[in-house]
């Protein structure tokens, strides 16, 4: 039950469905009382004419006189049959011919019943009432008229009105449904934009949601966009704030190391404030990684960042010969933080120019069917003379802190860790086919 | 050399300036973005160092300034903050190279003569020109393999027309990059300093390594050796 419309729909259906069916049990109840009323008067009316007609017989029975005979008594299988038993006489209507007929036992003075049974194939109410007669030639005795009348007609008609009745339902409960969730689809549709919007923002494809929300979801909508901006104003801010302080605490350290008389400049002093540097450095710069929240990050096209510090990188190390290639495809993106990325790049291609003979390349690409976190791939391979396995292991092992320094790739492979997972991505050392070290990051991307 | 230090904290600015002094350098020096630009337009320089934290005009935005005013020496970026974006910014800016807060001094002068050499086409921190060999950081000369002495002005004299070989150099850029703007100025100075470099570089008269231009300066004629 994690969809609005399906809780709504499931919650409207059953409460339908439950009055529907007591509905249908009242009018059905109804209906039936109805039909059985009709044969009743049936029954009475037909009982009462017998009564009428009956007129005593020469043999000592009771028959009724045949032209005062219901037409309906005298068609064989109308649906309408009659009995006049005593002890030692009956009479059964002509309607009966050829019907296993049985209308029930004589009945015990002034009782009256009534009966169903089946004649043949034929379902029936029979209603049954003792009689005596005072002018009885054969003197008072105990007669018992029995009228019965078939009820299938009713009993199709009931049928017909049921199979009518749960017609109209399933139509009516299905229109009602189908309405219903049309009016859901149409009530949704704002609050469906607002999931795919946010979505849209996760996957950085937008920085904010847009605007026109009905007004129970704009405040919603106006709250989050406030929220979007307001985090990336705040992680501007302290950045700023983070590069002030880096400014004011090293500025006072670089004062310290250029007053340090030139014998004591390899001494125990200047190994303190490389220290305090370093922590300085680390610290800032933990504190300045975004953290690898992917919301309202903007997607960063990997091969302009590579392009920037390939520019940077080939000015910083005019003094030697090298080639930095750059084989990016097209539209690699990294979701992130620009400055994250810039930071990672930097220090893989900088460790790479430092320790290569004259070869650097860096490769991007972005797999589709990778995990949302592994999806872009870059590899930075050299041809210097590689990491040894004991350093892989070192620089790859959790808990590891970035600023003891791995020998020979210093600060810079440790930070790059670090970032990769604070994003969730994933990080390996290898052998370069250059003869370098090949180093490759996973990282959330498309 | 001449070289400008824009660096707004006094006591590293001072520092700076000593040990620069100390190194051989002519020494201007700026504590803020506009006094920069200023200086960096007005003044003969060869080199620049950029704090980029600078109060009023912002460091990158100084080299922006100057860059679009068509100043084409080397500038060294002095920044406290070890991160990509901002080399990358400023580098992008018009900076030549960057040293990251607090430097070891001996970084940043390396840094410096590597970019003079290569502003002035030189690939090493030796330039050759045919027996004469000057080294950028041992400030030393060599002739013929046989090491001579210089006094601090002669050597920045030869550093100077080494650098640019080929190029003819005036007097007055010649003493521009002797002294402070406070000095006085007198042309005959650099006239001695110059005879003085071709009888220790080349007593026998048969190298003649520095021409005189009548009326437009001095060029070192030797050629550039094509390893270096």
């Amino acid at each position: 039950m994690h969809s609005l419309s399906r809780r709504l729909l499931v919650s409207v259906s059953l409460p339908l469905a439950l009055f529907f069916g007591v509905m249908m049990l009242v009018l059905d109840t109804g209906f039936r009382a109805l039909s059985e009323r009709s044969v009743q008067e049936v029954l009475d009316s037909e009982m009462v004419s017998l009564i009428a007609a009956a007129e005593p017989q020469p043999d000592g029975g009771y028959a009724p006189t045949p032209h005062e005979l219901d037409p309906r008594l005298a068609t064989p299988r109308s649906g309408v049959y009659a009995e006049i038993r005593s002890q030692l006489h009956q009479w059964r209507s002509p309607s009966t011919a050829g019907l296993d007929s049985d209308f029930g036992p004589l009945l015990p003075r002034s009782e009256r019943t009534l009966t169903y049974a089946t004649f043949g194939h034929e379902r029936v109410a029979i209603e049954s009432r003792a009689i005596q007669f005072e002018d009885d030639p054969n003197g008072t005795r105990g007669l018992t008229f029995s009228v019965a009348a078939s009820v299938s007609p009713y009993e199709e008609q009931l049928w017909r009105f049921r199979r009518g009745l749960v017609g109209w339902f399933i139509g009516l409960m299905l229109l009602l449904l189908v309405t219903l969730a049309a009016l859901l689809r149409w009530v949704l549709a704002p609050v469906r934009r607002l999931e795919r919007e946010i979505h849209q923002v996760e996957e950085g494809r937008s920085d904010t949601l847009g605007a026109g929300y009905p007004r129970e979801l704009s405040g919603v909508a106006t709250n989050l966009n406030a929220l979007l901006v307001g985090e990336r104003k705040r992680v501007a801010r302290y950045r700023d704030t983070l590069g002030n302080l880096a400014h004011s605490l090293k500025t006072p350290l670089a004062v310290m190391r250029s007053s340090l008389p030139a014998a004591a400049s390899a001494g125990a002093l200047s190994a303190e404030i490389d220290r305090m540097s370093g922590i300085i450095e680390h610290q800032l710069k933990r504190a300045a990684a975004s953290g690898g929240a992917l919301l309202g990050q903007a997607p960063v096209d990997v091969a302009q960042v590579a392009a920037e510090l390939r520019g940077t990188l080939l000015r910083v190390y005019a003094g030697k010969d090298l080639s930095i290639e750059l084989s990016v495809v097209p539209n690699a993106q990294f979701i992130g933080d620009r400055g994250d990325l810039i930071e990672l790049l930097g220090n893989l291609l900088d460790n790479a120019c430092k320790w290569c003979h004259g070869r650097v390349l860096l490769r991007g690409a972005s797999h589709d069917g990778a995990a949302p976190r592994e999806r872009l791939q870059i590899v930075v391979e050299d041809d210097g003379r590689g990491i040894s396995a004991a350093d892989r292991a070192r620089v790859l092992e959790r808990g590891v802190r970035a600023d003891e320094k791995v020998p020979g790739h210093g600060l810079g492979l440790a930070m790059v860790r670090d970032t990769v997972e604070m994003y969730g991505g994933r990080l390996s050392i290898d052998s370069s086919p250059l003869g370098g070290a090949s180093i490759e990051v996973r990282l959330p991307g498309r | 050399m001449r070289v400008l230090v824009v660096e707004d904290e006094a006591a590293l600015r001072d520092t700076l300036k000593t040990r620069l002094t100390e190194a051989g350098f002519t020494v201007d020096v700026a504590c803020d973005g506009n006094e920069a630009l200023f200086a960096g337009q007005e003044y003969p320089l060869d080199v620049a160092i950029v704090d980029l934290g600078l109060p009023g005009l912002p460091g990158l935005e100084v080299i922006r300034r100057l860059r679009a005013a068509r100043k084409s020496y080397p500038m060294l970026i002095l920044t406290s903050r070890d991160n990509w974006q901002d080399k990358v910014e400023g580098l992008q800016a018009g900076a030549d190279d960057y040293v990251t807060k607090p430097f070891h001094f001996e970084e940043v002068l390396a840094r410096l003569q590597a970019l003079l050499r290569r502003a002035g086409g030189w690939a090493t921190p030796q330039l050759r020109c045919g027996p004469v060999v000057l080294d950028t950081r041992a400030q030393t000369i060599q002739v013929d393999g046989a090491p001579v002495e210089l006094t601090t002005f002669e050597y920045r004299i030869l550093e100077h027309l080494m650098l640019r070989a080929g190029d003819v150099i005036s007097k007055t850029e010649l003493t521009e990059r002797l002294y402070d703007q406070d000095f006085e100025r007198d042309s005959n100075v650099i006239e001695v300093l110059v005879g003085r470099l071709r009888r220790k570089l080349d007593p026998q008269d048969r190298l003649r390594p520095i021409e005189t231009l009548r009326g437009r300066g001095y060029r070192f004629a030797l050629p550039r050796d094509a390893a270096s």
